[in-house]
């Protein structure tokens, strides 16, 4: 019990600071996506029961959903899962611009998505409070767009940090919890395509 | 030694029999807890909860016994420091008191689905979309000298079940159709055959009944606790709901799904009178011109809104009270 | 005031280091040390209690007589709809979190919780949360008056027609306690997979860590249902959609799937760690190994795990087809399979053991019987022809009072005394604590045995008022009386608690010659817990057995 040992704990203590902090912040991190999943999930179910079980499903006058402009939305939304993961990699490879403005590029096309779906929501003869296709409809996809728009956000904060120097000296967390969180985004709208529009 | 491990075993079975008759003379007891028994479908839900009693006595004084004996007898003495045997585990002791649960739960699951089947509560399956061919069977009505039998709650009685669960006879006998509609706070019963309304429900005895559940606004149940039946209520939708009263009598019908303000007094009565009565007063009820009934909740809700100083907040005003040809 | 003991351990070149401001001061300021956060979380969860209790005694006072003469209506459905919720969300939740956050780092070897900001904020919300409830009493319209389940369409009845009503404000209550417990959650499952000292393998922690970590692998899994079903009841009472609103061609009966969905895994949240409890008192005080830790410590994940299939036991008459009514039955009664296992595991652990009746010890016994009991009536419940009859009734009532209350609300004074030196650095009084056993376990008995006879007979849950020709009168007035006892038993309680905090005897670091790493450090621990991470060697529980829990490195 002397200051030697403490100074060997206060060591021991900071690596631990740095190094497992990564970790487990990642670890965390998943385990809330994981948790937040189970939310769209529940959306799903409930859709799925809603449109197998409700009598007149669709609102009066309306035919069903377009698809043509959502499908591009979609190609867009999955290209951007790559052009994240490409910028990913560009940093890994210390290559800052490479990444600043593969990232830029994701950023566009999640604003892209955001605006296609602007769009259509403004196109459509249904609302909100149209019965509980209508709800569920903008429900789903409104609930996703917020997730979106996150995403952009954190995409935005990380652009802006990237600017900071010596931002990366203790790892890379916020952009690898970015881009997971982008393809999450992205894999319930593929889910969520498939049940809104394919599936009428 | 031997004279021991003998005293030991002897013990033991004197116990398990103690523990066993006891458990069975309080299953039997169970009956007495419950109301009559005025529908088919009643003693069939008897029978399985004195099982489930005796079953569950059994559990707990065996458990609770258990840990008195140890209580009582394992002490440490006072000041005493020293720690107990260092037992871990027992393998063969773990997989037996794994696997007896397992009987049980298969046992009681069992049992229960039979008994479900000859109640044969015409669940809504339709709600789901999803139609399948369970519990659709009748209960019957048994001759009521059977039930002075039925009550010896001997251990046969439960094994019996077993094999007598699907004695079910097929009903022949008509069936009386009634509508039920529920608001907020009141009953109101229509009898299609004679186009009649009333606030209080009658109904025929030894006649399987039908009623068509459905309510005006909110959830509400339907709920006779000497029926020992429920079923929700749901807006929207016509719930079909079949039983067979058995016993004349006056008996109360409940709300039993919360609905709002004035829930605990949506209650009506409920007449089982054989079937010559019942078409009796369905005729003499024809006759009635339809008038309002009473309706507490209306007249309490009255009360209040008169009130200079308000002693609650504010509330769903209630339905004007029905008006009916019979209004009880 | 109360000064840290430190001639109990040789600490002092530590307190340099990080010295311990024991001062109260710090319980209100915003802390990251995870037992100082533990500690705020039971004290507010306690004065929650309370509240939550005397919304009780305006139950049983009204139920006292069959005519609604106490309260109005209106205020009576206020009060069973807020005590439920101050009871769940207030004083279960946040107690049992309160406790984990206490246990979990000094159980297994950590110096704090994963993520320590975030551990605070949760806990800053749950007083958040009481405030906005207790704030809903004064909106006009009063509070949410549509029970704890909130069934639409009796909560979307909104009377005064306002956006801001007690409704409103239940569900965003409810939301941010939801937000409160994913934090947490995610918080105890990265601490518990990762931050582990060195040698605490998984089947080396502490049942209370496995049970912990369990609950809140259920909180990850069911939480988001709720906060799905809250979601669209929150449109469809403030945007008019029609989710559930039957006028508006909504279907109400899915809300209850979404709410059980979570609400009945819940329960288990509530329950498993109070099984953590019971695990880690029993060998303390019997002075025996845990029987059989490593099928104890899988039964709790198996609990976990059958919890997400049973939920429809709620809605068996709900419009449930006979097919849906027939599975669920199964899956609920297999639960008692896991269940019972622990149960005899913890009768095998007491069997033959040296028996200390310490209050601890007396509050987890009392806290066993009465699940078992609860636990058995649980599988009548589950059975559907049965649960037809007695479905909202007070039959049902009695079942989760005798485990709310029994088991919970024991098991948590149990921990409460056992941990009590450990935390305060003070011993409790030990007679004041056995008359508060026996008020509190005859106080329940008396209160809430009277509830299955009524609800065999037909007694309905959520009235005012009762038919006073039914003759329900009788356990009604036990029932009250017992309620009143019940309340009376948490005097000796606070008694015994603020006396030994402040004058109490100075504890010993294991005065109850406990095998822990939690026992290893000194009463209070110093902030960092330990001057070095414990290299773990053995499993839990070797009481009798003479080996080390920790490699001494020094
Ligand atoms: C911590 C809380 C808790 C716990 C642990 C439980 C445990 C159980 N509960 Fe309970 N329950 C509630 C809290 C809890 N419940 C609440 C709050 C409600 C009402 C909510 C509301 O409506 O407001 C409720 C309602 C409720 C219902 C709905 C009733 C209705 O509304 O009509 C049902 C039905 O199946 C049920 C069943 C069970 C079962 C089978 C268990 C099982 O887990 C019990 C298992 C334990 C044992 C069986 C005892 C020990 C085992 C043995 C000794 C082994 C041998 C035993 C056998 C083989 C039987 N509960
Ligand atoms: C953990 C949960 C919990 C706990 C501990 C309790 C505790 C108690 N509950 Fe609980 N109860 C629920 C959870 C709980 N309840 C739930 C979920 C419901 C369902 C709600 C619904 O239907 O929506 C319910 C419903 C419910 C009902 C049914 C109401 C109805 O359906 O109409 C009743 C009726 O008797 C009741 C009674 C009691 C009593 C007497 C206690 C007693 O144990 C309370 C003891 C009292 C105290 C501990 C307070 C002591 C305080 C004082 C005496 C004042 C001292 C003050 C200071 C020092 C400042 N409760
Ligand atoms: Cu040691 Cu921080
Ligand atoms: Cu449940």
């Amino acid at each position: 019990m002397d200051s030697y040992i403490i100074s060997e704990d206060l060591q021991l203590h900071q690596t631990e600071h740095s190094h497992d902090e990564e970790g487990n912040k990642m670890f965390g991190f998943i385990v809330f996506l994981l948790s937040e999943s189970v939310i769209f999930l529940s959306f799903f179910a409930g859709y799925i029961v809603y449109k197998t079980t409700t009598p007149n499903w669709l609102p009066p006058g309306v035919e069903g959903l377009e698809v043509v402009a959502p499908a591009i939305n979609t190609a867009v939304l999955v290209a951007s899962s790559f052009v994240i993961y490409f910028a990913e990699r560009a940093l890994q490879r210390h290559n800052l611009w490479g990444f600043r403005l593969y990232l830029l590029a994701t950023m566009a096309m999640g604003s892209y998505f955001l605006f296609g779906q602007a769009v259509e929501w403004n196109s459509l003869e249904f609302s909100l409070t149209s019965g509980a296709f209508g709800g569920m409809f903008y429900l789903l996809t409104g609930f996703h767009g917020l997730h979106v728009l996150t995403g952009i956000l954190l995409q935005l904060i990380i652009f802006v940090r990237s600017f900071i120097p010596g931002n990366y000296d203790s790892g890379h967390f916020g952009v690898n919890a970015t881009s997971l969180f982008w393809h999450f985004v992205d894999v319930i709208w593929i889910i969520l395509f498939v049940l809104l529009y394919v599936w009428q | 030694m031997k004279i021991q491990k003998l005293l030991k075993i002897l013990t033991l079975i004197t116990s398990a029999i103690a523990l066993t008759t006891t458990s069975l003379w309080i299953g039997k007891q169970a009956y007495s807890w419950l109301p009559p028994e005025a529908a088919a479908e009643s003693r069939l839900v008897d029978d399985l909860f004195s099982f489930l009693v005796t079953l569950g006595a059994f559990i707990f004084l065996g458990v609770t016994g258990t840990l008195m004996y140890s209580i009582i007898f394992h002490r440490a003495k006072k000041g005493e420091i020293c720690d107990g045997p260092p037992i871990e585990g027992n393998v063969t002791l773990e997989v037996v008191w794994t696997a007896i649960p397992i009987l049980l739960v298969f046992w009681i699951a069992g049992y229960s689905y039979q008994i479900y089947e000859q109640m044969g509560i015409q669940g809504p399956n339709h709600l789901m979309h999803l139609h399948m061919p369970m519990g659709m069977e009748s209960a019957y009505a048994e001759p009521i000298e059977d039930k002075g039998t039925r009550r010896q709650g001997d251990k046969g009685n439960i094994l019996d079940s077993f094999s007598a669960s699907f004695e079910v006879a097929s009903n022949s006998e008509p069936v009386e159709q009634i509508d039920v509609l529920a608001k907020q706070w009141a009953w109101v019963f229509h009898y299609p055959e004679k186009n009649v309304t009333s606030t209080e429900l009658h109904l025929p005895s030894d006649r399987r009944v039908r009623l068509a559940l459905q309510s005006e606004d909110v959830l509400h149940g339907f709920y006779v606790p000497a029926f020992r039946l429920k079923q929700d209520i749901v807006p929207n939708e016509t719930i079909n709901f079949e039983f067979t009263p058995i016993r004349s009598g006056k008996y109360r019908l409940t709300d039993s799904q919360y609905s709002g303000t004035y829930f605990a007094t949506m209650q009506a009565d409920v007449v089982v009178e054989s079937p010559e009565d019942y078409h009796q007063w369905l005729a003499k009820a024809a006759t009635h011109k339809p008038s309002p009934a009473s309706n507490q909740a209306a007249s309490e809700y009255a009360q209040v809104v008169n009130q200079s100083f308000p002693t609650g907040w504010a509330t769903v005003a209630p339905a004007e009270p029905p008006v009916v040809n019979y209004p009880g | 005031m109360t000064n840290i003991s430190i001639e109990s351990i040789g600490i002092a070149n530590e307190q340099s280091h990080h010295d311990i401001p024991d001062n109260w001061k710090r319980y209100f300021s915003f802390s990251t040390d995870h037992k100082v956060i533990g500690i705020q979380y039971l004290v507010t969860s306690f004065i929650f209690f309370l509240v939550g209790g005397i919304f009780a005694m305006v139950i049983r006072g009204e139920l006292m007589t069959p005519e609604s003469d106490l309260v109005d209506r209106t205020i009576y459905n206020g009060m069973f709809t807020m005590h439920g919720t101050v009871m769940l969300f207030l004083w279960t939740f946040p107690s049992l979190v309160g406790l984990a956050n206490y246990l979990v780092p000094l159980m297994i070897g950590a110096r704090d919780m994963a993520f320590p900001r975030l551990n605070a904020a949760a806990f800053w919300m749950v007083p958040v949360v009481g405030i906005l409830l207790m704030a809903s009493f004064f909106v006009p319209g009063g509070p949410a008056q549509a029970g704890w389940w909130s069934y639409p369409p009796v909560s979307l009845q909104n009377p005064t027609g306002n956006l801001i009503n007690g409704q409103v404000i239940w569900l965003l209550a409810v939301a941010i306690s939801g937000v409160s417990s994913i934090m947490g959650a995610v918080n105890f499952v990265t601490t518990i997979v990762k931050m582990r000292a060195p040698g605490m393998s998984f089947f080396r922690m502490p049942l209370f860590v496995w049970a912990v970590f369990s609950a809140q692998i259920i909180q990850l899994f069911g939480l988001p249902a709720l906060t799905a079903g809250a979601v669209m009841l929150l449109l469809d009472l403030t945007v008019g959609t029609g989710f559930f609103d039957p006028a508006n061609g909504g279907n109400p009966v899915m809300f209850q799937h979404y709410f059980w969905f979570y609400s009945h895994p819940a329960v288990y949240v509530i329950i498993l760690p109070i099984f953590g409890i019971f695990s880690e008192i029993f060998p303390v005080y019997a002075r025996k190994p845990l029987f059989g830790y490593k099928v104890v410590a899988v039964s709790s994940l198996l609990i976990a795990v059958v919890s997400a299939i049973v939920w429809v036991h709620h809605m068996y008459v709900s419009g449930t087809p006979g097919w849906m009514r027939m599975i669920f039955m199964l899956t609920t009664m297999l639960v008692s399979v896991p269940t019972g296992i622990k149960v005899f595991a913890w009768v095998a652990t007491i069997w033959g053991g040296r028996m200390r009746l310490t209050t601890p010890m007396l509050f987890a016994l009392g806290g066993l019987v009465l699940f078992v009991f609860a636990g058995i009536v649980g599988i009548m419940l589950s059975s559907v022809p049965v649960d037809v009859h007695v479905n909202n009734t007070y039959f049902v009532v009695g079942h989760f009072h005798y485990v709310l209350y029994g088991t919970v609300t024991m098991g948590m004074y149990a921990a409460i005394y056992h941990w009590f030196p450990k935390m305060t650095g003070r011993m409790y009084y030990e007679g004041l604590g056995k008359l508060h056993f026996w008020l509190a376990f005859i106080g329940t008995n008396l209160n809430f045995f009277p509830m299955h006879p009524l609800g065999l007979q037909g007694m309905l849950r959520r009235v005012a008022s009762y038919a006073p020709d039914a003759g329900y009168e009788f356990w009604n007035i036990v029932a009250s009386v017992g309620a009143f006892l019940l309340g009376m038993s948490t005097l000796p309680f606070i008694l015994n608690m603020i006396g030994a905090w402040t004058i109490g005897e100075k504890a010993p670091d294991n005065p109850w010659q406990a095998i822990g790493l939690e026992w290893e450090v000194s009463s209070p621990p110093p902030v960092e817990n330990f001057e070095e991470i414990p290299v773990v060697v053995s499993e839990p529980y070797g009481y009798g057995k003479s080996e080390p829990l920790t490699a001494k490195t020094h």
